[in-house]
């Protein structure tokens, strides 16, 4: 049986910039080697600027997104205030480590600015809730191996918005055209202090 | 089976240096494209190389070869047009995006392999399943071919030379050869002639054929817009549309679009075209692939 | 659907509990002839020259068997330290087999010298690496090999093998490892992939940028940069950097240091 992070393909890539952070995913869903669709956002919004990128098995990822879409919101009803990435981030480990014996197939991303402190924040799963924090960048999906080639050869540190949006596009755009099962175009968000600004990249249709 | 490899393989041991034969082949200066190949020392040596080289059967086999691709090609009034992707992957990785899927067969088409208008004398077979196995055949069947024309004072006709490499992968059926080849030529004794190889020894004569992982993509554009009197221009752009397709929803095809016209007098190679541009060309001019948004 | 004849025989299972197995059916010991060394190798050309380079780490499994095992050699020199080579290879994956095919392909370019009084073309070396490999094509040899050397017209040439003989030549290519790493890298900053001229155009008119020959100064510095970005991330890469580049004048080799853990 084939893997069921690889049946639908896809990619997830977040990095940090100097007062910001991007994350980016590809919007391939397939069944194998067929393409079934190509406008797939594996990224969803939690909070002003509290993002969580979900590549792996599709179903999955709609199950897992729509799980945290209710958890967050009971916590905010709660809490009456927006989740901070680093909440979000303890609230998807918990959560996935519930599973421990009977995992969703996928591996989160988490990237968003913390509003207390100001400070950029990421971070990355294992598909049972191990937190991967770091201070660079974090990949997922089944580009990630070529990800992290582009990443770890374009990145740099205090990247401004501009520039950290052009080096995540670049480095997913290459990553992806390297992997038969992700691609077909992709979305880029980059969160600055007050400001998310989400783009459409052109990429290409095979 | 195993009584055929137990006669062609011997215990390695009992060669602890280069056996005469080896010394043979390693001093002499033209190389053996033969028929010796070395075995492993097991009994059943191809599910050795399925154990190793399969990545169907077993995901985590050491040696990835080459696979994937689409590959078409069908005759119609003008002669035969062949196309390809041109993609080769390796389980899910692209290992290269500008395989030359298209190779030319024959000694008079030996020349430089340029986009011309002058038609080069020849036949034309098409790649699919392993790469090594398809250039290494193709390149023993040109071999064969010249032989042909040295012999008999003519252009080999594409029936025999799909014979010669039907029979070739008959001989070595169930050894884990894996090629899907078209054969396409326009000989003055058999007018436009297209012939489907494979490495089952599977060999048809017919007017359409698409191989590959993307064939049902190619064959869905194909069969709905196909006549035999279609135009020259109809026909070059109905293969790289056809193709187009099949690089869009299939995973394992992409790359470029390599685009042949088998005429009378010899091939004409219309272009080695890089499919993003021609994608959004074909999206944003004529409103097909609606699935696809354009919105930046 | 059930058949009567599809019961398995249940007459050797039956017996006495003193019994012994008799005849135990004869099994082969699983034959499992390659390792996996790991390591990366690397090759681009440009208008007058190519380099080929790769990591000296030899590993098997989580272990590290030596931090210095070259993988780019000299082809068809004239002694043993290969002066007068004008042909590289790069192998990458099992280090025995890679040897092998080094030391087969160095003895088949020196007896075409000795044969025909002239050094063999790149372009012929290239296709007769290609039957090589595919004479082994049932029992492959477990290498990507890489072949780089300069072509009749002074062009630097690059050609790349799968393990049974497929090749093409190409401008830039990385094997082994880390290439699913360094490729994707190299594809856009050699062959420029996913970039457009600024300003050439709005949306859909932009002008995709468009991949020339790169010099040598920017070449060596991009497989410098490519390698300590593969070594941060893959375990089986690292230790020492090998970089032979072949001009009209001859071979250059250097060594670069790398991360060791």
């Amino acid at each position: 049986m084939a893997n069921p992070f690889d049946i639908n393909g896809g990619a997830c890539v977040a990095m940090v910039g100097k007062d910001c952070v991007a994350i980016a995913c590809d919007l391939r869903l397939g069944m194998q080697s067929l393409t079934v669709s190509n406008n797939f956002p594996k990224i969803f919004n939690y909070a002003p600027s509290t993002y969580l990128g979900l590549t792996g098995l599709a179903t999955d990822v709609n199950t897992v997104s729509d799980l945290f879409r209710y958890k967050v919101n009971m916590y905010r009803l709660r809490e009456e205030r927006h989740i901070a990435p680093q909440t979000l981030a303890n609230l998807v480990s918990s959560s996935l480590y519930e599973k421990r014996f009977g995992p969703f197939f996928i591996s989160p991303v988490i990237a968003g600015i913390n509003h207390t402190s100001g400070k950029p924040f990421i971070c990355g799963f294992d598909s049972i809730g191990c937190i991967d924090l770091a201070k660079d960048f974090i990949v997922s999906g089944t580009a990630s191996d070529q990800l992290f080639g582009t990443c770890e050869g374009l990145w740099e540190p205090d990247l401004s918005p501009e520039d950290l949006f052009e080096t995540i596009s670049q480095a997913l755009l290459s990553g992806v055209d390297r992997d038969a099962l992700s691609g077909w175009g992709a979305q880029v968000y980059i969160i600055e202090k007050d400001k998310v600004t989400q783009r459409l990249l052109k990429g290409r249709q095979d | 089976m195993d009584k055929l490899v137990a006669q062609y393989s011997r215990p390695s041991h009992q060669n602890e240096f280069y056996s005469e034969q080896e010394q043979q082949d390693l001093s002499e200066s033209t190389p053996p494209l033969s028929l010796k190949f070395n075995l492993p020392p097991v009994d059943n040596s191809s599910a050795f190389l399925r154990a190793m080289t399969d990545d169907h059967s077993n995901p985590s086999c050491p040696i990835k070869l080459a696979h994937g691709t689409t590959t078409l090609s069908f005759r119609f009034q003008g002669g035969i047009i062949v196309c390809t992707d041109s993609r080769a992957t390796a389980g899910n990785w692209i290992a290269s995006q500008t395989v030359k899927k298209v190779i030319p067969v024959s000694r008079l088409s030996r020349g430089e392999d340029k986009p011309t208008n002058e038609p080069t004398p020849g036949l034309l077979g098409t790649m699919a399943g392993g790469a090594a196995d398809c250039q290494y055949w193709l390149r023993y069947l040109s071999q064969q071919c010249t032989l042909h024309e040295i012999r008999h004072k003519r252009r080999i006709t594409v029936a025999a030379a799909s014979k010669i490499l039907a029979n070739l992968t008959y001989a070595y059926k169930g050894y884990g050869l894996s090629m899907g080849t078209m054969l396409a030529g326009m000989t003055p004794q058999e007018g436009p002639a297209l012939y489907y190889i494979d490495s089952d020894g599977t060999r048809l004569p017919g007017n359409l054929f698409c191989v590959g992982s993307g064939q049902t993509f190619a064959y869905g554009v194909l069969d709905a817009e196909y006549r035999y009197d279609l135009t020259e221009r109809e026909a070059l752009d109905l293969g790289r549309r056809a193709i187009l397709a099949a690089m869009h929803r299939d995973a394992y095809s992409g790359g470029f679009i390599n685009l042949y016209h088998v005429k009378e007098e010899g091939w004409v190679h219309h272009g080695f075209d890089d499919m993003n541009p021609i994608f959004w060309k074909t999206k944003l001019d004529h409103g097909e692939f609606s699935n696809v948004t354009s919105e930046l | 659907m059930t058949s009567l004849m599809d019961h398995p025989s249940r007459g050797e299972t039956i017996g006495y509990s003193f019994s012994q197995p008799t005849a135990a059916p004869v099994k082969e010991h699983s034959f499992y002839p390659y390792t996996d060394n790991g390591g990366s190798t690397l090759g681009i050309t440009g208008s007058d020259f190519a380099i080929l380079a790769g990591d000296t780490r030899s590993t098997s499994g989580y272990n590290i068997n030596s931090r210095m095992v070259p993988k780019v050699f000299k082809i068809g020199g004239d002694d043993e330290t290969g002066e007068g080579a004008h042909i590289l290879l790069s192998v990458v994956g099992f280090a025995a087999d890679g040897n092998a095919l080094k030391e087969r392909l160095d003895t088949v370019v020196k007896m075409y010298k000795y044969q025909h009084g002239k050094s063999m073309s790149v372009g012929a070396c290239a296709q007769r690496l290609s039957t090589i490999l595919y004479q082994k094509r049932f029992f492959p040899y477990y290498v990507h090999a890489i072949l780089a050397g300069l072509d009749e017209e002074g062009k630097g040439a690059l050609y790349s093998y799968d393990p049974v003989g497929s090749y093409e030549r190409e401008q830039c290519r990385a094997a082994g490892a880390a290439s699913s790493l360094i490729m994707p890298f190299l594809d856009n900053q050699v062959n420029f992939k996913n970039q457009y001229i600024p300003g050439s155009g709005e949306g859909h008119a932009l002008e995709p940028k468009k991949a020339e020959p790169l010099p040598q100064e920017t070449v060596k510095q991009l497989v410098r940069d490519a390698f300590t970005s593969a070594v941060e991330r893959h375990i089986e890469v690292g230790d020492h950097l090998q970089v032979m580049i072949i001009t009209k004048d001859g071979v250059e080799e250097v060594y670069h240091p790398l991360k060791k853990d």
